[in-house]
């Protein structure tokens, strides 16, 4: 008996046995790999676009205290937000009422499975040449961008409600814009909020990428000036900077998620992390 | 009224009804393109900016007919598909060894939880210094962010087994590799296909962006190119030849899924 349990631990590791000694173990091999590194960049072992952490911090530390990081993080958060608010909204809006009303459904349809697995981006230039260098023209490649993942999520939520509810809150004289409300919006917010992180994670991608490759101000710009410079220990706290706030709006958004899902999350539907 | 009244006459109708039907389904399009057109003609928006159609598609021919259109494809072919499928080997080892070694998860698992969100583009600019400007750089950032996705959804794949099915296999005396093969790896493939599915755009997407910013081949090179130096005309007919391998890309992976994992009829949508 205990040789079968012990068996079946072995084949298949508890998802979740205690996050303590995990977290032990876990942070210990990063530590390891970080101390690493700062030695070889004292002793001078590494080459020159690899900067020791320590140089990296300091340089963070730096741009954070003279205010020149705020500044760029201001600015492409504001380009950054503002698509995902409109791609997110719009895709939300429109999947919604694609899922709740046939005619709605079936002129998107063609045109979502059409324009979906085509990577956006690469029209990137083209919208340059149309809405001018500046910010506009990234904030509408985030839109678009953004659009159609929130859309077939909202899409698939909507279309997925529950159709005895539906039924229930006709019967019960609710109208349509009370069914929305609040049959069809709840059950389909599960769904709605896995098309939002894809959302999100998208948004910071386009972020990076559009300052990459035209932009005055924002992170990527730091990044793209500092490699032109040689500066390797702005390029790298440029980079740590978005991946602080990669994660920490990843966070939120699970945070948010998690208040307004409250009762509809199974353990296992946690998200990924 | 939330159901699409399909027509259910239609299983008694003939061929050319049928494929009637599926034209008449298809009207948005030709709609979008029908106003395209008639704004490219109208003459409100300058040729510079909106070209027509038929612009677009001689420019595709003379891409085709000189080669252009085959030499930079495959070349942005290559980069996605190198970095897309070694992510894949990849990604279904590492999420399977996190799933079932204990130590493998405790050291690697905060790497990939904590990685996922991090925008893993912005180290594009070092990997050109290691890796040089040519192709390596490229894949091996198509390989990172593909990475991500397939190993994660490997991990929940293998770990959300049915247990009954893992007692039930167990106590029928099955092997440990049989187990293996014949339990866990079918009860994981549908969520190892969504992780395939979710990295299958975002390794043509990567491979676009990374062409971009700094080539000299490969179509998002033409396409930059082409619209720095006003030739809309010639930057639409690559975009077109782009959209045309992502959908190819997509719909061959919903074949072969259908192929592999027969035995659950639909995709899961996203995630």
């Amino acid at each position: 008996m205990s040789d079968q349990t012990a068996n079946l631990e072995q084949v298949m590791p508890e998802a979740k046995t205690a996050f303590g000694d995990q977290r032990g173990i876990g942070i210990l091999v990063p530590l390891a790999i970080l101390v690493g590194w700062e030695l070889c960049g004292q002793f001078g072992l590494l080459p020159r676009y690899i900067v020791a952490p320590s140089k990296i911090i300091a340089t963070w530390w730096e741009m954070l205290s003279s205010g020149e990081l705020i500044g760029h993080v201001g600015s492409s958060m504001f380009r950054q937000s503002l698509g995902l608010l409109f791609g997110a909204s719009c895709g939300t809006i429109i999947g919604v009422l694609a899922g709740m009303f046939g005619p709605i459904g079936r002129f998107y349809e063609p045109l979502v499975s059409l324009i979906y697995p085509v990577p956006k981006v690469a029209i990137l230039p083209l919208i340059f040449a149309w809405f001018g260098l500046g910010d506009l023209s990234k904030i509408v490649v985030m839109t678009i961008s953004i659009f159609f993942p929130t859309y077939i999520a909202a899409y698939h939520g909507a279309k997925s409600v529950n159709k005895i509810h539906l039924w229930t809150a006709q019967n019960v004289g609710a109208g349509k814009a009370r069914l929305i409300r609040q049959v069809v919006i709840p059950s389909a917010l599960p769904d709605i909020f896995n098309g939002l992180r894809i959302g999100l994670a998208l948004s910071f991608v386009l972020m990076v990428t559009t300052e990459l490759v035209v932009s005055t101000k924002g992170l990527g710009y730091v990044i793209a000036r500092a490699e032109e410079n040689l500066r390797f220990d702005r390029m790298y706290a440029a980079i740590l900077t978005i991946a602080i706030l990669g994660f920490c709006a990843d966070r939120l958004l699970l945070k948010i998620r998690e208040y307004f899902l409250v009762g509809q999350l199974m353990s296992k539907d946690r998200g990924h992390g | 009224m939330v159901d699409a009244s399909i027509p259910m006459s239609a299983a008694r109708a003939s061929f050319l009804d049928v494929w009637l039907a599926r034209v008449w389904r298809l009207y948005p399009i030709f709609v979008m393109l029908a106003v395209w057109e008639a704004i490219a003609h109208s003459g409100l928006i300058s040729p510079l900016l909106l070209p027509t159609i038929e612009k677009v598609a001689q420019e595709f021919w003379q891409m085709v007919v000189s080669g252009d259109l085959v030499f930079h494809g495959s070349i942005t072919l290559q980069r996605a598909l190198i970095g897309f499928a070694s992510a894949i080997v990849a990604g279904i080892i590492i999420g399977t060894a996190l799933a079932r070694v204990k130590i493998i998860s405790r050291i690697l698992e905060p790497v990939f939880i904590f990685g996922y969100p991090i925008p893993k583009i912005s180290l594009y600019p070092i990997f050109i210094f290691i890796f040089g400007f040519g192709d390596m750089s490229k894949i091996v950032l198509v390989f990172l962010e593909c990475l991500y996705p397939i190993t994660i959804q490997s991990m929940y794949g293998m770990r959300n087994a049915e247990r009954v099915l893992v007692w039930a296999a167990q106590n029928a005396g099955s092997s440990n590799a049989r187990l293996f093969w014949r339990v866990l790896v079918p009860s994981a493939a549908p969520a190892i296909f969504a992780g395939i599915r979710i990295a299958l755009p975002i390794s043509m997407i990567v491979t676009i962006i990374t062409e971009l910013i700094g080539e000299s081949r490969g179509l998002g090179y033409v396409v930059a190119f082409a619209s720095a130096s006003f030739e809309p005309a010639r930057a639409m007919a690559a975009f077109v030849a782009i959209a045309a391998i992502g959908f190819c890309f997509d719909r061959s992976l919903n074949w072969l899924r259908q192929k592999v994992i027969y035995w659950q009829a639909d995709a899961p949508s996203l995630t």
